[in-house]
């Protein structure tokens, strides 16, 4: 590490993500999976018998399921034991269902999320917050205009009590049932916590929702669910963020996304991933877009030791559209496996991929995404597009695409690119008086531009953080 | 996946018949008799399968049904040129036993799969090609005509250092047989130093033929080895067309034609390994789907570790002139060194409006039109082409099934 690196360190950047708690909770649930596990939390929880049987059937079809073992370059699970991980802890917190007052938080807590910079954040650039700690979403709050024209913004778990019957239709039954993979049906299982939106007819929520995801205990396990029912012609941006210091144990989080976009709806889904590189980031996040609806994936995966991660898009209505945006960064021991699948189920609907991956010192990425177009769906048009930004020769990168094409009258492209930093773009900077690190630096910037500019300010200079992160002290 | 099970009428003694009745020396029987025993632990060749989707079903195969290994018959016409020798195994065995037996099985494992293994353990006809150092072939042609129910070939090309071949091998359907056949084409190729192989294939098998073939090469220090692979006939064909780079600087093209119609179904693999440093790799290939015709595509660029400075493309268009027609692909790129450039892309679409508008407003009449850019369509890869003949023939078929 050059000298002229160190500054990276002082900033408080890393210390924001690496503090630890110590761990205090009120209820914590044993270690591992049975039957009684899930009642006790389903108890805790004090939720409707429907859901209860929706989370044994879930845990039933966990263990039928085998693991996935056998993709080409998938990241190794084999550390991953279920009966490892404590599935439920429920903070310390008075307030059930969170608080909407931050100075009503303990201490620990609320310090927590100030170094984390949510509360500024908040007040800046936002129209609601969430945020869960463990297992349970400790504060939530969300503007009183936003309230007045109806639209929800509130934990998953307090949902299940208010709006029983839009949770009870929608959740995990059409978009991704719990049979959908082995970790879908433990998240359908063992589920805790994350956000419900709903948003009205008609709505347009203008600042980003935001909730923000961490875990403190070591050897944990946080499974948080989030809905979100975007009414016909209205539009939302939510937001989510997570870390976790690192602990010597692995840590699990497998989070289900759910999205449900109505007719001529557009709803940003945004996520910038920091899990500590002791973490198996596992979800499931799936979107149904009705006709002449718009859905956005927007995604930075930067921590967390292995990721298996796929947004997906189901177009189902006419003229539904997509546009995925990802940017992947694997460091040394990390292996981010992410993608985008997009099924094309209905005429004049078009998507647009575009991957970003970097690796270094012995990292690596793997592009994997899936293109359906179903027969009958006339006039659609996909454009992938994916690039990879190798460090050194101790990194790996893959690219694996999947089209299958059951219509003729249809545009499909796809198209890759790997490749090192170029020397003369180096040379170029160089000579304009940047230092070698300075200018791979800015180089990486410039690649990794296209998903800056989709977040707002505060998330595109909290992500170029990162990545100055991931960068220090490995150039050269 | 699921192995196949052994087919009742396949026995160590009809192995040993057939190798008996081509008096061929003991290493042969014996590879034969190991390619055979492998047979229970080895599985069909992968297949891409996505949720919910196989994209090929090997498995369907009735190797009971489809393989007769005693009744095989073929009509082979071997064209060679000046100081190259273009034998079948029969006649190579007395001057290049060494040869043989030194390079057979060892590009093409035949315990990779349960094809590979199955052709390996019954295989009655194919060629051996011995290109001797500084000799330059030009003209060696390979016709071969299936006229029995179930047919295995094996062809291996040997050249020494500085040497190059450009190889024809042309396939079609000869008697008519009632019902259901299989027909397997095993190649392999072996450079030495500065070598350079040019090997074309095209098969034109009868609709109701089942057809796998499996060409590999590996290519020496600053060798070449370009394949070239048209697909235009059977009713099921996967082809895998590998090379690798194994020799410092050394090259491969592998370029592929098909065109599918009624309910064929093409499953078109091309993999390149880059095992050395200064490699290039390039894939073309070009593909037409008529009827219900399905098509699957995988293209793998593997660059190693030690490769270092490789180059590395790909590039695959399929064209649909109908709506039942289906196609998949999947180009990946498997990337172990940086420093390299790899690209790949694919595309999947129809004759392009304006370019049929056009032509159209110059009066040329809509079908004709679309026939000539179907034609047109396949130009890059025609132009890879180095022998005549190939060329014409594959144009001639194209134009036929336009027709």
């Amino acid at each position: 590490m050059s000298s002229d690196q160190d500054h990276l360190k002082e900033t408080d950047t890393e210390a924001r993500f690496e503090f630890k708690k110590e761990q205090k909770s009120s209820f914590q649930a044993d270690k591992g999976l049975t039957e009684e596990t899930i009642r006790v939390i389903s108890e805790d929880k004090d939720e409707p018998e429907w859901m209860l049987q929706r989370r044994l059937r879930a845990l039933k079809q966990f263990q039928e399921m085998p693991m996935p073992t056998d993709w080409p370059g998938q990241p190794d699970l084999s550390e991953v034991d279920v009966n490892e991980i404590v599935p439920y802890i429920r903070p310390d917190v008075e307030t059930r269902g969170g608080v909407d007052d931050w100075t009503d938080l303990p201490d620990d807590i609320k310090d927590t999320f100030d170094k984390l910079g949510i509360p500024e954040a908040e007040k800046n650039a936002l129209s609601g917050v969430g945020a869960q700690y463990e297992s349970e979403v400790v504060y939530q709050n969300m503007q009183e205009r936003w309230e007045e024209k109806g639209v929800v913004f509130m934990n998953m778990d307090q949902a299940v009590q208010e709006h029983e019957d839009i949770v009870k239709e929608y959740f995990m039954t059409k978009c991704v049932p719990p049979s959908d993979n082995k970790f879908a049906a433990l998240h359908g299982a063992i589920w805790s916590g994350g956000s419900f939106v709903y948003v009205p007819e008609d709505t347009t929520v203008d600042m980003p929702v935001q909730a923000y995801f961490r875990m403190n205990s070591e050897g944990m396990g946080q499974f948080e669910h989030t809905l979100i029912v975007a009414e016909e012609g209205s539009e939302v941006h939510y937001i989510e963020g997570c870390s976790a210091p690192k602990y010597s144990a692995f840590n699990l989080h497998s989070g289900g996304v759910e999205v449900f976009v109505g007719e001529d709806a557009h709803v940003q889904y945004s996520t910038v991933q920091n899990w500590s590189k002791n973490t198996y980031n596992l979800n499931t996040k799936r979107a149904i877009v009705e006709k002449g609806g718009r859905m956005e994936w927007i995604s930075g995966s930067m921590g967390s030791k292995a990721t298996m991660l796929y947004p997906a898009s189901i177009l189902k209505g006419r003229g539904a559209s997509d546009n995925h945006i990802t940017i992947a960064f694997a460091g040394e021991g990390q292996n981010i496996d992410t993608g985008a699948k997009v099924y094309h189920n209905a005429p004049n609907t078009k998507s647009t991929i575009e991957s970003k991956s970097i690796s270094k010192d012995g990292g690596r990425t793997n592009y994997r995404g899936l293109v359906h177009i179903s027969e009958g769906a006339t006039n659609s048009s996909t454009a992938v597009e994916c690039d990879a930004l190798m460090f050194d020769n101790e990194s790996t990168s893959d690219t694996m695409p999947y089209m299958e094409i059951n219509e003729s009258k249809v545009d499909v492209a796809h198209e890759a690119t790997v490749g090192k930093i170029g020397d003369e773009d180096i040379f170029y900077l160089q000579s304009r008086g940047l230092d070698d690190d300075d200018a791979k630096q800015m180089i990486v910037s410039g690649f990794i531009e296209p998903i800056t500019e989709e977040l707002p300010i505060e998330y595109a200079v909290e992500l170029n953080r990162l990545v100055e992160l991931e960068m220090e002290g490995s150039l050269g | 996946m699921s192995s196949a099970t052994l087919p009742a009428n396949l026995s160590e003694e009809t192995v040993r018949e057939i190798s008996e009745r081509r008096d061929e020396p003991e290493w042969m029987l014996q590879r034969r008799l190991d390619a055979l025993d492998a047979l229970d632990d080895v599985d069909l060749p992968d297949v891409i399968q996505t949720p919910g989707r196989r994209w090929t079903n090997l498995e369907a195969l009735d190797f009971e049904e489809l393989v007769d290994p005693l009744n095989q018959s073929d009509e082979t016409e071997r064209v060679t040129d000046e100081g190259v020798h273009v034998l079948p195994f029969t006649e190579a065995f007395d001057e290049f036993d060494d040869v043989l037996e030194a390079n057979f099985g060892k590009t093409v494992d035949p315990e990779s799969n349960y094809l590979t293994a199955l052709s390996a353990a019954l295989f009655t006809t194919g060629t051996f090609i011995y290109v001797p150092e500084g000799v330059d072939a030009k003209d060696v042609k390979v016709r071969a005509k299936m006229n029995s129910k179930s047919l295995f070939s094996h062809t291996l090309v040997v050249t020494e250092d500085s040497s190059s071949a450009t190889i024809l091998e042309r396939i079609d359907s000869g008697d008519d047989v009632e019902g259901d056949r299989y027909f397997s084409n095993l190649v392999e190729v072996t450079t030495g130093e500065n070598s350079y192989v040019q090997y074309g294939s095209l098969q034109n098998l009868d609709e109701d033929t089942y057809h796998y073939t499996f060409k590999r090469g590996d290519a020496d220090v600053y060798g070449t080895i370009n394949w070239i692979e048209g697909n235009i006939g059977s009713r099921l064909t996967r082809s895998d067309v590998e090379t690798e780079l194994n020799g410092d600087s050394s090259e491969t093209k592998i370029v592929g034609a098909f065109f599918g119609h009624n309910d064929q179904h093409l499953d078109i693999n091309a993999r390149v390994w880059h095992q050395a440093e200064n490699t290039t790799a390039d894939l073309v290939t070009r593909g037409v789907l008529d009827d219900d015709a399905r098509s699957v595509y995988e293209g793998v660029q593997d660059v190693g570790r030690d490769a270092w400075n490789t180059s590395s493309y790909q590039r695959e268009n399929t064209l649909m002139l109908s709506d039942e027609s289906e196609a998949d692909a999947s180009p990946k790129l498997i990337i172990h060194n940086h420093d390299t450039e790899a690209s790949h892309s694919a595309t999947v679409g129809q004759v392009d409006e304006e370019d049929l508008f056009y032509m159209t407003s110059r009066s040329v009449p809509p079908l004709q039109a679309r026939n000539m850019l179907v034609e047109g369509f396949f130009v890059p890869v025609l132009e890879e082409i180095a022998v005549d003949e190939f060329r014409e023939d594959l144009e001639e078929l194209i134009a036929e099934r336009l027709r």
